[in-house]
């Protein structure tokens, strides 16, 4: 029986479920009377509609209705979770790989795919738009038509939005080296393992919408606005997702499913293949130019960064994604001249939505290698160049911005060490090291309820979303140790927003410290109620101390449970507590608040590679986290293994390949590649700086994304130094690589 | 439509059903479905992830491949035959023990997977485990844990099997 | 999936029967690896699945008998991995079968399935072919008579997914000549990652006792391109790098290597020559070890990226 003690590595609440194969995820829920639908879409990106016959379709036995923009109310609802301009259903044309023209339901999943198959859609498929050249072309066309786009002088462009950021004169600046390049990043997607899958179920109250989604209330509000509902009659049901990475944040199919539940007056489910997941989520690509000047010395003098951004074909989080990324672009670094401008730049691909790193993997891509290629030039060891730069916890780096809230130069010694730094290299292999820089939540809203028991024992409320990475572990430990409570006795109910009060939403690594802090709070909200029970009981004048598990009164000491069955005797009662932490807009920030906190990591790489192949392996792949306090290190570091891996996924082997029409030629596990227990370093580390200078409980930070940061310009640095060639393009396939070794050697 | 119905008799977790299945239905569906065992996962969809892996006859398959009509006859261990009395057994203990477990949702499959390896080859090395694991796809892990996991559970294993005096002998697959 | 009609028929001649029936609608069903996946993808749309797995006809064994070594259609991929008698004989056709696709796959998939499904980049193709493999395929004839006939694989293949076992025929097993010593084989692929994956290109090389040497390319072309050097020379452990490299160049020339969704055509020609070169070094060894009167087998190599 052990207590989970803040800062030890109990094994996961809600393991023993996921092991015996009785964790309940979205696909295996199951209602009476179900019916089962199919998306119809069409084999290209961008097509004018003419007519669908669904005439076929519905003569298939068992099948119920279909669906198409002509049955929906006119204008046709859209929604988006910042912007709502995508349309429940494609309407007049199509404008990504993938965008459901129509919707089936039938009696059995078989006789929907069936009659899907039916569904007769005559179209004309139009030119596609799917680079950033393309997208700023003022001759190609528009993504948008203008009549869904805010007023605004981009409005007949396809740039959703710009931004410029920045301190200083960087054109007044004089600098000893200048280095200027061009980094790009490709379209990758979350490949979480469990792919896409909602019911809708028509309820007396509303609806209910079971989905693993990450920000439950967010949906909820989707969901009122486009059925046109109160919020206390939709019901979000959110079972732990299978895997989500920012994937699964903001509403899809949700909104057309409920509709058409809602019509049908029965309960309707769609479970998406990996592929048509695929097709609905992935991460914005990048093209980053950065102009970088230098003292002699490797001081940086400034970081003039453009970057472009290839958005989808609907915004989504993407406007959120690009700000908030380029906003703290210029990296964990004291840099006198900034300017920054950044795009998003729409195009006919899917909607490029939150994605672990929220668009930093690709800034620090970019700005990361780029102070590799001026180490180089300058004589200086890659290790050097960014301690000389890197700023003292407190000092202010980014003039409107808290100041570093971490000793940054102690993950990057620690990962250096690690991974063996200075050591002599053998023939063919080579080493590299990167920053990376996030910043955490700028608003933030997480309630949550905590009942104490009769008995002792807990059950806390909350509506973070338990996707792999450990919430409701932490929050479970933080109970534990705030009431005393022996950790198999908390119990933690999330996910149904009739049950759990609001929480924001889970993103930006933030759940730890901000629900974090909101069930410290209930806990000391409980503490204190108990104080007041005993004043009262036991008829004590004086303020009474209560630590966790015990009320210390002038008589002796009491237990919670004594306490509560000597004052509640034999009518019994409970104690519940409340808990918030809340994190206001700031209009005038251009974030809308300071981060929180900021999530910075030094990764460090080893790899070998075959020159006469391009093969490379990752030998070494080590994260070292500025982590404020490790609430539970093994989760901590379960965390930075995974997201490593994922980055090595997007450095080596990941990226969607588009024909000239726009069409995705390689969705699916075959030719969408990740990494396989093969592919994975053999030595994967994660290394904890905790010097408890967090703002969440017990000085935590978030960490949740950091071993995805800087991946990329770790491996690709340590490629560099390999074969004596630096790649500015992602990913460094076996096929990149030789290419540019023999581009080389060819005139 | 067929109207085809192939008369299939399976025992599944050693409980023995007659059934009735459509030609085009797989054992993943038959697993999930008919039989409510919704431990085993679809994700791919075309035998190149994992998630839907269960032992048919001694060995490890992509249940998502295999037609329900084709497991006439066949016995089949999915991940819910595994638990000893509703807890996790030494495998999936390890698992929960290494850390290996994050979202969960390749979890069943990868122990499937797992549990067929160490059934063959009981001191596996690391390589031997990335080996047979290869065909499980997992996104959260970066697998080092999952190694561990099941370096654990053989170790485990090897521990109880001498203090029972016995050699642990692999089954031949059938 | 689409429906279709299941059938599993008892012997071989129900089995021809059913096909003959069929024509071109009844596709034959052994490990499910390829057709399973091609129906749920709506790439293949039979009106019939027949299922071989209990015909006895269709050998379940890999037999030795004289000089000859049968693989029978019904054997997966993991038992022809585990086989002493493969591992002994067929070093480079073990390496290349114990890479395709996983553990799961391999417990499933058939040599013959492999073979049948015709694709170019199919592993086990190249080194079969290096091994001078046949296939033993049954039809009935203008009577409806039962009749076999062996057919060499170097000339099995038609294009992409084209076999010469007609839409109504089927293939029982592979027959594979014991080597006359000395004789070296070896397998070489280049894949995306290192993890399991189809190949960007792969091959085999078998260099026999009357030194000749035999490739065979496989992804870089319709079908597996065989190309020999029947001079001898290659075999030769003295040959000036030069004329090495000459002779590689022109045997590699006859493959048509194109750009797709998996690698560019100009990688693919560079990397011939390169892999080609790994396999080539490597059956020679294997033949020289044998030459000392011993065997040098395989156990469960990976035989990843031309080692």
């Amino acid at each position: 029986m052990s207590r989970g003690v803040v800062g030890s590595s109990v094994n996961r609440v809600g393991g023993v479920p996921r092991v015996l194969g009785t964790q309940v995820y979205v696909a295996d829920v199951k209602l009476p009377n179900m019916l089962h639908a199919k998306l119809v879409h069409l084999d290209c990106a961008h097509a004018r509609i003419r007519s669908i016959d669904c005439g076929e379709a519905l003569e298939v036995e068992g099948v119920r209705a279909v669906l198409t923009a002509e049955d929906l109310p006119k204008p046709i609802p859209r929604f988006g979770p910042a912007y709502r301009d995508r349309p429940l259903l494609a309407v007049e044309t199509t404008n990504f790989h993938g965008e459901p023209v129509a919707i089936v339901a039938a009696e059995s999943e078989h006789a929907a795919q069936v009659a899907a198959s039916r569904v007769k859609v005559d179209y004309d498929e139009l030119p596609a738009i799917c680079t950033v050249a393309q997208a700023l072309d003022p001759s190609t066309g528009l993504v948008q038509d203008p009549s869904i786009r805010s007023d605004g002088p981009f409005r007949h462009t396809n740039i959703l939005d710009e931004w410029k950021f920045g301190w200083g004169d960087v054109g007044g600046c004089r600098a000893h080296a200048v280095v200027e390049n061009t980094y790009t990043f490709p379209i990758v997607t979350q490949f979480a393992i469990e792919p896409f899958a909602f019911l809708a179920e028509p309820t007396a109250e509303g609806i209910t919408v079971y989905s693993a989604v990450q920000i439950p209330y967010g949906l909820q509000r989707s969901l009122a606005a486009v059925l046109d509902l109160p919020l206390s009659r939709v019901r979000i049901i959110a079972p732990d997702p299978g895997g989500a990475f920012g994937g699964k944040q903001h509403p899809k199919l949700e909104p057309i499913l409920a509709y058409f539940a809602l019509r049908l007056g029965r309960p309707l489910r769609l479970e998406l293949t990996l592929e048509e997941s695929f097709q609905e989520v992935r991460r914005a690509a990048a093209e980053v130019r950065v102009r970088s000047g230098f003292d002699s010395d490797g001081t940086l003098v400034f970081q003039d960064i453009e970057s472009n951004y290839l958005i989808g074909a609907y915004a989504d989080i993407a406007a959120r994604v690009v700000s908030k990324a380029s906003y703290v672009a210029a990296g964990p670094y004291r840099v006198p001249n900034v300017r920054i401008l950044a795009r998003a730049l729409l195009s006919h691909t899917p909607p490029s939505t939150a994605f672990r790193g929220f668009g930093a993997p690709q800034e620090n891509w970019a700005v990361e290698s780029q102070l590799d290629e001026a180490a180089g030039r300058l004589g200086l060891d890659r290790v050097e160049i960014r301690r000389k730069n890197l700023p003292k916890r407190g000092e202010v780096f980014m003039p409107q911005d808290p100041p570093a809230d971490g000793d940054w130069a102690e993950c990057l010694d620690r990962a250096a060490q690690a991974v063996g730094w200075g050591d002599p290299l053998p023939e063919g292999r080579g080493r590299g090291i990167a920053m990376g820089l996030k910043a955490g939540p700028t608003t933030a809203a997480s309630y949550t309820i905590i009942r104490l028991h009769l008995d002792g024992s807990a059950t806390i409320y909350c509506g973070t979303s338990d996707m792999g990475q450990g919430a409701r572990t932490v929050f479970s430990q933080i109970a534990a140790q705030e009431l005393g409570v022996p950790l198999e006795n908390v119990v933690m109910v999330m996910g149904d927003t009739a049950v759990v009060p609001f929480d924001l939403q889970t993103s930006a690594s933030r759940s730890t410290v901000v629900m974090g802090n909101a069930v410290q709070a209930a806990c000391r909200d409980i503490r204190r109620q108990l104080a007041d029970l005993a004043a009262e009981c036991y008829e004590v004048d004086e303020e009474i101390r209560v630590d966790p598990g015990v009320v210390h009164l002038p008589a002796g000491d009491r237990t919670f449970v004594e306490v509560l069955q000597d004052r509640f005797g034999r009518v019994k009662g409970e104690v519940i507590g409340v808990g918030s932490a809340r994190s206001e807009y700031v209009p005038d920030h251009p974030l809308g608040g300071p981060p929180a906190f900021y999530e910075v990591v030094a990764i460090a790489a080893e790899v070998e590679v075959d020159r006469e192949t391009g093969v490379t392996e990752v030998l070494k792949l080590i994260v070292a986290g500025d982590v404020g306090r490790a609430i539970n290190p093994q989760a901590v570091a379960m965390q930075d293994e995974g997201a490593a891996v994922q980055g090595l996924g997007h450095s080596l082997m990941e990226q969607y390949i588009l024909d000239s029409a726009g069409r995705i030629r390689n969705l699916g596990a075959l030719d969408y590649r990740i990494p396989t227990t093969q592919d994975a370093p053999r030595e994967l580390r994660s290394i904890h700086v905790e010097n408890a200078d967090g703002p969440g409980p017990y000085g935590a930070k978030g960490v949740a994304e950091g071993g995805i940061l800087s991946t990329a310009p770790a491996i690709g640095s340590a490629v560099a130094q390999a074969v004596g060639v630096r790649i500015r393009d992602l990913p460094l396939t076996p096929e990149r690589i030789w290419t540019e070794l023999n581009r080389k050697t060819t005139p | 439509m067929s109207m085809q119905r192939i008369r299939i008799s399976i025992t599944v977790n050693a409980e023995r059903h007659q059934l009735e299945v459509d030609p085009y239905e797989t054992l993943l569906e038959l697993l999930r479905d008919r039989l409510d065992l919704t431990g085993t996962k679809k994700c791919c969809g075309e035998g190149e992830c994992g998630a839907c892996t269960v032992i048919m006859n001694g060995r490890a398959v992509n249940s998502c491949i295999i037609l329900a009509a084709e497991a006439d006859g066949s016995e089949v261990l999915t991940i819910e035959g595994l638990s000893e009395g509703g807890r996790p057994n030494q495998l999936q203990q390890a698992f929960l023990d290494a850390g290996a477990v994050q979202c969960g949702f390749c979890t069943p499959g990868m122990i499937m997977a797992a549990h067929y390896l160490l059934r063959n080859n009981p001191h596996p090395t690391d390589e031997e485990i990335r080996e047979g694991l290869s065909g499980n796809l997992c996104r959260c892990t970066g697998y080092g844990r999952i190694v561990a996991a099941v370096q654990a559970a053989a170790a485990a294993e090897a521990t109880a099997a001498s203090k029972a005096g016995l050699e642990s002998t692999p089954e031949a697959p059938k | 999936m689409k429906s279709f009609e299941y059938l599993r028929p008892h012997n071989l001649a129900e089995a021809l029967e059913i096909m003959e029936r069929y024509g071109a609608g009844a596709r034959p069903l052994l490990g499910g690896t390829d057709l399973t996946v091609r129906i749920q993808k709506g790439q293949a749309d039979p009106a019939a699945v027949v299922d071989l797995k209990g015909v006895g006809e269709i050998g379940e064994s890999i037999d030795a008998r004289g000089d000859t070594v049968t693989v029978g259609g019904r054997v997966v991929l993991s038992d022809l991995v585990r086989s002493d008698l493969m591992q002994t004989h067929y070093p480079a056709l073990v390496e290349a079968a114990s890479i395709v696709g996983s553990i799961q796959i391999r417990n499933r998939a058939t040599l013959v399935g492999n073979i049948c499904n015709a694709s170019p980049a199919a592993d086990t193709v190249p080194p079969l072919i290096a091994y001078a493999a046949e296939v033993t395929v049954a039809g009935l004839d203008e009577k409806g008579a039962p009749i076999r006939s062996r057919v060499p694989l170097e000339d099995f293949f038609l294009g992409p997914g084209e076999t010469r076992c007609a839409p109504t025929e089927l293939v029982l097993g592979v027959q594979l000549p014991l080597p006359s010593r000395p004789f070296g084989c070896a397998f070489g692929r280049l894949t995306r990652r290192r993890g399991v994956d189809l190949a960007t290109i792969n091959m085999a090389c078998s260099i026999d006792a009357a030194g000749i040497t035999t490739f065979a390319f496989g992804a870089v072309g319709p079908t597996v391109v065989a190309a020999r050097d029947e001079s001898g020379e290659l075999a030769q452990p003295d040959l000036p790098e030069s004329r090495r490299e000459e002779l590689l160049r022109s045997l590699v020339e006859k493959t048509s290597p194109i750009s797709d969704v998996r690698s560019g055509e100009q990688y693919r020609r560079a990397m011939l020559l390169t892999i080609a070169r790994r396999v080539l070094r490597q059956a020679f060894e294997r033949r020289q070890y044998q030459s000392g009167g011993q065997t040098q087998g395989s156990k469960h190599y990976r035989g990843g990226f031309g080692e």
